[in-house]
């Protein structure tokens, strides 16, 4: 057992997960996964960069991957919000990499040092266009280590970038923990080439899963990378039917992940009386189900630890029990419309949004909970 | 155990060491087999501004990180003192730096001199860790010997001797006071 903190986790999960460049620019609450990058990653064979601004941070990044290296930058909202243009080109340029936001009070530099969840619905719908997005929300030390090491399998695997938030809280807490590197099996790698170099090479041309099989940068292959939607030679194309394919295509690349990271189900199974939470809120609220339980009320948390993309019939299958949904967030309400455009309408859905920098508590969770009078079970 | 879970508080003005207190008295808990989590606080200064770390101590899970209202509350600063050092549960106590009192004469608690302490012992930056010795001699919060350990495992060689020093001697200074909890 070791006491560490999140962002210590979050370096030590991408060093494991064989981190071998990273350009970024410190920003709180995240300063300290670059603090400790700055001095392992170079010893462990890697670069580091501190770049001018978070736009030239990934766009390192971006650069690094394209050469073969396993990337990423850590960041907070207002450098979050800088990187969307380079996220938008990542997706479509198919470029894997890691972007980590340990989210903090905004809109703009609002309170640097206080926790929040602003982030979620930036993180689907930041970047212009109809971009497929990916995100995964740890909620403990040792899952900020976890998730980020499959950060970068599933960015390698689908060549997508993959964004791992949490909040001040999570970022900054230390927790004793015992972390588990990966084992070499346990790394996944990207798709190869196809073929020999040579003028027909079509680096864009995707697998079975819908990835495309791109060589590195330097390894003797003719192609070209770009943010216009673009033929599989990589080639710059307007054609209606060929956008519509590839923004097909790159949405159900993503589509396997929720359930290759399936959410945390915790005392489900009866529950009619039901929190759906994630990062810091979910621990209490895990809290707040045992004390209603204690109660007699049939309660159950619903825990994602993805939070784009979202499997729709998935998530209304898990819920199909519940009589009164509470999500309940570090924000004034976003992930919230999520569960309500997945769920029917005779589930109650309501919103336990918190804003202001304080975290939600045990007690706000259950008091919450007495105001909507869940059925009991003896009564039920 | 005094409480379960035990709520800490350390607060003081930016650089006075207040995290590193905080991180080694949650390693201290760790060392004696207990559930521990341990969070933070500061404002957007490098320096000055009040800060605090805070440390819950449990035998069981710990959900929420943390401390609303706590059980021991330590604080080296006047602004710290009135941001965060006022408030604690009613079987709770409030350890504070002398100095305090001088310039609120209202501050509760009870007035320790680690300043003194730390300036006799030749290096103020000893402050944290002398008080952390006495607030642990004088609570219990953690065995000394894990908090030994703790500082053993935390501080960087060429400062181990004279942390040392100012460890038993925070201790005596808290084991001088008769037993406040």
């Amino acid at each position: 057992m070791e006491l560490i903190q999140g962002n210590e986790a979050c370096a030590r999960g991408a060093l494991a997960a064989g981190l071998k460049f990273f350009g970024g620019y410190p920003i709180s609450p995240s300063s300290e996964i670059a603090e400790i990058l700055s001095s392992r990653l170079p010893r462990a064979g890697g670069v580091f960069v501190q770049m001018e601004d978070e736009m030239a941070s990934l766009g390192s990044v971006i650069g690094a991957s394209l050469g073969g290296l396993r990337a990423m930058t850590a960041t907070s909202g207002p450098g979050f919000t800088l990187m969307q243009e380079h996220l938008g080109y990542a997706s479509l340029a198919e470029i894997p990499c890691v972007v980590i936001d340990v989210m903090r009070v905004g809109p703009s530099t609002g309170v640097p040092t206080a926790p929040s969840q602003g982030d979620v619905m930036q993180a689907r719908w930041g970047s212009h266009g109809d971009r497929a997005a990916l995100a995964l929300a740890p909620a403990s030390v040792a899952e900020v280590y976890d998730l980020t090491v499959q950060a970068f399998n599933i960015a390698d695997r689908l060549r997508a970038p993959v964004v791992v938030m949490f909040d001040e809280v999570i970022g900054h807490m230390r927790e004793g923990v015992e972390l588990v590197p990966p084992r070499p099996e346990d790394i996944w790698r990207r798709p190869d080439p196809v073929g020999p170099p040579g003028s027909g090479h079509r680096a864009y041309a995707p697998n079975e899963e819908g990835v495309a099989q791109m060589p590195r940068f330097g390894d003797g292959y003719r192609f070209h990378v770009t943010g216009l939607f673009h033929d599989e030679r990589g080639y710059p194309s307007t054609n209606a039917e060929l956008v519509r394919q590839t923004l097909e295509r790159l949405e159900r690349k993503l589509a396997p992940v929720p359930f290759w990271l399936p959410p945390e189900k915790y005392r489900l199974g009866d529950a009619s009386f039901v929190f759906v939470a994630y990062g810091a809120v979910s621990r209490v609220a895990r809290e707040a189900v045992d004390r209603l339980r204690e109660e007699g009320v049939a309660a159950g948390l619903y825990r994602p630890r993805v939070l784009w993309p979202v499997a729709d019939a998935q998530l209304r299958e898990d819920l199909a029990g519940a009589e009164t949904v509470v999500v309940a967030e570090l924000n004034r309400g976003q992930w919230v419309d999520v569960v309500a455009r997945a769920l029917p309408r005779s589930i109650r859905i309501v919103s336990h949004g918190k804003s202001g920098g304080e975290p939600v508590t045990t007690d706000e969770l259950l008091a919450a909970a007495a105001d909507l009078q869940p059925r009991s079970v003896k009564s039920s | 155990m005094l409480h379960d879970p035990l709520r800490v508080r350390l607060s003081g003005r930016g650089g006075q060491g207040i995290i590193l207190a905080g991180t080694m008295l949650a390693e201290a808990a760790m060392e004696d087999g207990l559930y521990v989590v341990q969070t933070q606080t500061y404002g957007p200064e490098a320096r000055l501004g009040a800060s605090k770390a805070e440390v819950v101590i449990s035998t069981r899970e710990i959900a929420f990180p943390e401390v609303s209202v706590p059980d021991l509350v330590l604080c080296f600063s006047r602004d710290a003192y009135l941001k965060y050092g006022k408030q604690v549960t009613p079987e709770g106590f409030i350890l504070l730096e002398e100095t305090i009192r001088q310039e609120l004469p209202d501050a509760k608690g009870h007035f320790l001199p680690f300043r003194r302490a730390a300036r006799e012992l030749g290096n103020e930056l000893s402050l944290n860790v002398i008080a952390l010795g006495a607030l642990v001699a004088l609570t219990g919060a953690v065995t000394r010997d894990s908090l030994r350990a703790a500082l053993r495992a935390r501080m960087k060689p060429e400062f181990l001797e004279l942390n040392e020093r100012a460890l038993e001697l925070g201790f005596e200074l808290g084991g001088a006071v008769p037993q406040a909890v």
